[in-house]
């Protein structure tokens, strides 16, 4: 009689996990197809074409490394005060009478960049704000190995937070530098664009405070915006282009020297 | 069906299964909905709290200031461009006001003499020789610049 039982509550045991589990697997099978019961007008809304596209100018011609957007860009975003962390900063290029090419950002140009070749040394010296260059084809979000980093809608490359593991491929990837490891948060942190501010319709940070408005951000898709004014305006170039990246930040009046 | 054939397959049919139910199980919630991220996370940097308020809220208390600036030199200049919001931002300017006093090394982040600002429209001065030691607001209306003090 034992062995009956037991047979008998085998039997149904068998029965009632394969109905659990062919329904889960059906249920997994049906899943990927809701999708397409959805209506169409959700569709259309979120359609990639209705979203704007964002980049920045910069005029190498007009910016004097004052730094008041490096130290603007700290503290709007948080950013630790320490000078090893930045979403942005300004460099200062020297060419010398020799030849030689002296590049210097103490503390990201903070506090004003200062001239530490003698005048008579100097063939020429400009200035270069530096941040992430919102790539097209971004090499962080390639090498990012669990989708914490992506490129928005909108063409802003942004940071998953939560979802970052901290591993720091995405710095390593970063032909620019733009990007470090926040010792706070301990995650992979970077120039946004100010998409808090941004998607408010205001402007970047650095952009805000910017004294001769060297910096020019704007919708790339809006025919009357800023920046494409300021593109129509002036021959301008993205930092390494032959690494072919399609980055959205585009320099006026860039030098040879600037790597 | 043989025995052991069955029992591969439904052994099969258990792995199947419970790696679908963990994928899913593991899988934000809006994930892949752009791209291979969480859709949500444009949201939570859109969440982030802005401390720079823009000139048109300066304006709204200090129209006199702005329009002082606004007639001198420094019109292009935006109010927080020298004051800056202090670090918690997100508090009224009437609580931490950010105050700013026109010393010589606050001058001299956009007005000391460098090679690579000179032709930039921007006044290059050694400061040591224009003054000496002098502040520069002993002399100048930091908004209106050559409104000059006797």
């Amino acid at each position: 009689m034992g062995t009956e039982r037991i047979k008998k509550n085998r039997r149904t045991f068998f029965k009632s996990s394969a109905a659990l589990i062919g329904g889960t697997l059906l249920y997994s099978l049906i899943k990927p197809f809701e999708g397409l019961a959805q209506t169409k007008e959700e569709d259309i809304q979120e359609d990639k074409t209705n979203f704007p596209l964002w980049g920045m100018g910069v005029d190498l011609e007009s910016c004097i490394g004052c730094g008041k957007c490096a130290e603007a860009c700290k503290i709007e975003n948080n950013v630790p005060i320490e000078p090893f962390y930045f979403r942005t900063w300004v460099e200062q290029y020297t060419v010398k009478n020799n030849g030689e090419v002296k590049i210097e950002s103490p503390n990201g140009g903070i506090g004003g960049l200062k001239q530490s070749v003698p005048d008579d040394e100097i063939f020429k010296s400009f200035m270069v704000p530096k941040l992430c260059n919102h790539c097209t084809k971004a090499p962080c979000v390639q090498a990012c190995p669990v989708g914490a980093t992506f490129i928005s809608p909108d063409g802003v490359v942004l940071v998953d937070e939560t979802y970052c593991i901290g591993c720091s491929y995405c710095i390593q990837a970063c032909p620019y530098g733009a990007r470090y490891m926040n010792p706070v948060t301990k995650v992979a942190d970077k120039c946004t664009f100010c998409y808090h501010r941004i998607s408010k319709g205001l402007q970047p940070a650095c952009v805000e405070v910017c004294p001769t408005d060297a910096r020019i951000f704007g919708n790339l898709k809006d025919k009357k915006s800023d920046l494409v004014k300021f593109l129509q305006n002036n021959p301008t170039q993205v930092l390494k282009p032959h690494l072919n990246t399609h980055s959205r930040v585009f320099y006026n009046g860039l030098s040879s020297e600037v790597k | 069906m043989p025995k052991i054939i069955f029992r591969l397959l439904l052994s099969f049919i258990v792995f199947v299964t419970v790696f679908v139910l963990i994928q899913q199980y593991l899988t934000p919630n809006s994930f892949g909905k752009y791209g291979h991220y969480r859709a949500n996370a444009i949201n939570d940097n859109k969440m982030r709290t802005s401390h720079y308020k823009g000139e048109e809220n300066c304006v709204t208390c200090h129209q006199d200031v702005y329009d002082l600036k606004s007639e001198d030199v420094h019109d292009r200049v935006r109010c927080e461009s020298c004051h800056f919001p202090k670090i918690a931002g997100s508090v009224d300017c009437e609580v931490m006001p950010p105050k700013v006093e026109g010393t010589l090394e606050f001058c001299a982040q956009c007005h000391a003499i460098n090679l690579g600002r000179l032709k930039k429209g921007v006044p290059q001065l050694d400061f040591k020789e224009h003054k000496g030691d002098q502040n520069c607001i002993e002399c100048h209306n930091v908004h209106a610049p050559w409104e000059l003090k006797e």
